[in-house]
């Protein structure tokens, strides 16, 4: 007896569909899969005859042979179970199926028979919706991160027993489409806020700047100054996402974890520390999978303690940077994985952290000063638009201080400020200022000579590399968007001036790249 | 280069008979500095290394990459290294007045058998910034009035000094406590090769003599032997510096001190040679004074100083009603940004651009993060 149910293999972060044949015949009692299938799917044999067997049906005495076609595309996961297991049921005539045609099947089963939660799900409901699917059973305690797929009905089963009621007759089929829709999306969700930061004008007025034209930005300061603390807060000031974006989340997440039951709609914040695996940060793997700078696609890249990365690591982040997106190439397949997201890192300014601190004095000579700095050099700073530098507070303002601005107000003005720069980019494959290139920075300049001095002049006296006058333009481009000025005037540039460290602290003469 | 019989001779004795200087600078003042007699009293012993007492451990000159004569002369031809020997004309004449003279000196760089007027820069080699802004200040104006700066090449003060001393007609003059093959500190090396193109390097030490930390003291004396004056900018109260102020002294050369911060250890050898009569110098006046032969010159710098000055309040006369608010609140003791966005009153922003602007102009600048400071 032969049955076919369809199902997937996730290639990177899409799904392709994949065909489960089972055929029953006469024989030695066998059980094999066939089709390139990795381990948890060979363990999947053993899952399904039990899971079976404690659903109350028979598992046949017989030769099973399993294909998993394609054949050449490696398969990997425990999602094969269900439809491996329903395949079964149907071959050897226990279940009665009219309308597997138009439906597909992941789920990874217990011994008990009970359905447990699998990755990728969001790929796969995509993929489904695309081959024209109408049905797609997944397990029923993560259905709810699909539930936002319209044209597509997700059948929600917990267990095989449910699974095949709900195959056996269309009309049972309706009791078990899950119903269940996400939460609308909700604001304000973050326990924390920009006012909870006291002091620190400059950098709070920054991190605006750095969220509104997604700027990448360096933090420095010495330890407790509240680099981290800004840091985290950058998301609180972000645009909401957009259903796109949020599927765009998801979608990554779900890969990432098996527990994701909803739609996420919060911006990520990814924070990893600094003895990660440069597969952990870039992605990859055996089955390549999604590392931390896609995990942080939409939102933002907190890399704290830059300096203690390791130097190959960071130089790694180049291409990512640029291209919004990494493909992985391992044999023959490669994998993409979008990664848009705005970088920030924090680094203390020296090995002791207190070179000029006022806080403390700094005990490193300036060797070594300048050997830390020399790390983090080269072509990654040049992708890095803003430094700021912050210091402590004294005691006194932390407690007594006044609340800063809240989150919310600071938001309404980057949305606004969001929108401006969609507009001007509307015909170019851009949306943010920190992306464009000198050669539209030059368009604007052209009839302004007035400003064009000025940049001659401050280039000169601070002696500014290219790519640095290039930064402070981009910054005053935002900085004159956050004040819906059409042009870039001298004051946008004085302001722009702050962000890159800075000409008479002395932390400007060890940073190359200024 | 030429090299002198005389010098190859002394050369010869030190490394393959270990003839120490300060025993050769007996001899030779005992000869009434006849440089031949004093030769030919060496010489005569010349296969008797034995006379010398030189037990290698207390000789300065252990420990060599070049450890024949062969080998440093050759050496020498090939990177072009100058000799001076004490009794030549072209050695620095308030050198040859110290007790132990150095009998060879080896240089590269023109500027010391010029025979210029020279003023010591020493300093910490940790130094603040207001350490090296006055070693930088000092320094230049010196050097532009024709005085060459002499200071040991480290980091720090040193650094400062010379660099500075190269933009003026005075240039600047090394004096390393290692052998002239040897770039101590290292990251000194772009300064190495900038000083001979306005200045020299000197060293009494034979090449392939390593940094020892006992050379130092012994360069010291050099330092202050070839100067007129030292002038001390943040030195501690045990430090290098405080060798060279005591060398200067038994060599009868003024000892002049900038002063500091008290609050700050930087400059308690300073305050301790002011406390002890050296002279308090918080201008260029205080160090002219001493050596009246400059001060029509000194007179000039003067006049050039002011018209800076003129400039500097000019960039004052033109600023706008809420720069010149920010930049009077700012003052001589730091603020912080907070500090000047909550006396002004101003959005955030607006403290920002006039906090740059002023910056531009050199009116104030940023003393620690966030903290600025008026420079006028």
């Amino acid at each position: 007896m032969l049955f076919r149910l369809d199902s997937f293999a996730l290639v990177g972060i899409t799904a392709v569909k994949v065909s489960v044949e089972v055929h029953i015949s006469r024989g030695l009692p066998e059980f094999v899969i066939v089709g390139l299938p990795g381990k948890a799917v060979n363990e999947s044999r053993q899952r399904v005859r039990s899971a079976v067997i404690n659903s109350g049906f028979d598992f046949p005495v017989k030769k099973i042979i399993v294909n998993l076609s394609p054949a050449d595309i490696k398969k990997d996961g425990s999602f094969y179970d269900l439809p491996i297991a329903l395949s079964i049921l149907s071959a050897s005539g226990q279940v009665s199926c009219n309308f597997s045609e138009e439906s597909c099947f992941v789920g990874e089963l217990s011994l008990d028979g009970s359905i447990n939660p699998v990755s990728g799900l969001v790929s796969m409901a995509e993929r489904a919706k695309n081959n024209k699917k109408k049905f797609f059973f997944v397990p029923y305690q993560i259905a709810r991160q699909v539930s936002f797929i319209s044209d597509l009905k997700i059948v929600a089963c917990s267990n095989l027993s449910e699974a095949v009621e709900a195959l056996s007759d269309r009309g049972k089929v309706d009791s078990f489409i899950y119903r269940g829709k996400n939460s609308p999306i909700n604001r304000n969700t973050y326990d924390f806020d920009f006012k909870d930061v006291k002091g620190q004008l400059r950098a709070k007025r920054a991190m605006e700047i750095a969220v509104a034209g997604r700027h990448n930005i360096m933090l420095i300061g010495p330890p407790g100054s509240g680099k981290t603390m800004l840091a985290r807060r950058a998301v609180t000031i972000m645009p909401d996402l957009n259903m796109q974006e949020c599927i765009d989340v998801t979608r990554i997440y779900s890969l990432y974890k098996k527990d994701v039951n909803e739609l996420i709609q919060e911006r990520p914040f990814r924070n990893p520390h600094h003895t990660i695996s440069r597969i952990g940060l870039i992605g990859g793997g055996i089955n390549p999978g999604p590392g931390e700078i896609s995990l942080a696609h939409r939102g933002i890249l907190f890399l704290d303690e830059f300096s203690q990365f390791p130097r190959t690591f960071i130089e790694d982040l180049r291409q990512p940077l640029e291209n919004k997106e990494i493909i992985i190439t391992r044999n023959r397949f490669s994998y993409k994985f979008p990664c848009n997201f705005m970088l920030i890192v924090a680094t203390n300014p020296c090995y002791c952290g207190y070179f000029g601190s006022n806080s403390k004095k700094c005990v490193c000579s300036l060797r070594e000063v300048k050997k830390f700095w020399k790390k983090m050099s080269g072509p990654i700073m040049d992708r890095i638009d803003m430094r700021v530098t912050i210091d402590r507070l004294p005691e006194s303002s932390f407690i007594n201080g006044s609340d800063g601005e809240c989150s919310d107000r600071i938001k309404k003005r980057i949305i606004d400020c969001t929108e401006i720069q969609k507009r001007r980019f509307k015909d170019r494959k851009l949306s943010y200022n920190s992306e464009i290139g000198i050669n539209i920075i030059n368009g604007w300049l052209k009839n302004d000579e007035n400003i064009k001095s000025l940049i001659y002049s401050v280039s000169k006296k601070f002696s500014l590399t290219a790519r640095a006058t290039v930064s402070i333009l981009k910054v005053s481009r935002t900085i004159a968007d956050l004040e819906a000025s059409d042009s870039i005037n001298e004051n946008h540039i004085m302001e722009a001036l702050n962000y890159r460290v800075n000409f008479s602290n002395g932390l400007g003469d060890y940073i190359s790249g200024l | 280069m030429k090299i002198s019989n005389i010098s190859r001779k002394i050369l010869y004795l030190m490394i393959e008979n270990g003839l120490r200087p300060s025993e050769f600078i007996r001899v030779y003042n005992k000869n009434n500095g006849d440089v031949y007699k004093t030769l030919q009293y060496f010489l005569k012993y010349k296969n008797l290394k034995l006379k010398f007492g030189t037990n290698k451990s207390d000789n300065i000159f252990d420990s060599l990459k070049y450890d024949s004569y062969e080998k440093v002369i050759n050496f020498i031809f090939k990177n072009k290294i100058g000799l001076l020997e004490i009794s030549s004309d072209s050695y620095p004449a308030f050198l040859k007045q110290i007790h132990l003279p150095p009998p060879l000196l080896f240089f590269k760089g023109k500027k010391i058998i010029n025979g210029g007027f020279m003023i010591a820069i020493v300093g910490s080699r940790r130094c603040t910034r207001y350490g090296s802004e006055v070693a930088e200040y000092i320094s230049k104006s010196l050097s532009r009035i024709g005085i060459t700066i002499v200071s040991g090449m480290a980091t720090g003060i040193d650094s400062h000094a010379h660099k500075a001393a190269l933009e003026g007609e005075g240039g600047s003059v090394g004096v390393l406590g290692c052998g002239i093959d040897i770039i101590y500190p290292p990251e000194n090396e772009l300064l190495f090769k900038e000083i001979l193109k306005n200045g020299s390097i000197i060293t009494e030490f034979i090449p392939g003599t390593p940094p020892l930390k006992s050379n130092f003291p012994v360069r010291n004396r050099i330092i202050s032997g070839l100067s007129g004056g030292v002038v001390v900018i943040e030195a501690g109260e045990k430090s290098g510096a405080m060798i060279t102020c005591e060398t200067a002294l038994s060599q009868n050369r003024e000892v002049m001190a900038v002063p500091g911060n008290i609050f700050n250890q930087t400059s308690k050898g300073c305050h301790k040679l002011i406390k002890e009569g050296a002279k308090l110098v918080d201008s260029i006046d205080d160090i002219m004074e001493e050596f009246s032969q400059y001060k029509e010159k000194a007179l000039a710098l003067e006049k050039e100083t002011v018209k800076i000055n003129n400039e500097a309040s000019e960039c004052k006369v033109n600023l706008t009603g809420d720069e010149r608010r920010i930049y009077e609140f700012i003052g001589y003791k730091s603020k912080s940004v907070e500090e000047i966005v909550g006396y002004s009153g101003l959005e955030v922003r607006d403290v920002l651009k006039i906090i740059a602007s002023l910056e531009i102009r050199k009116l104030i600048r940023e003393d620690s993060f966030n903290k600025y400071i008026r420079l006028f």
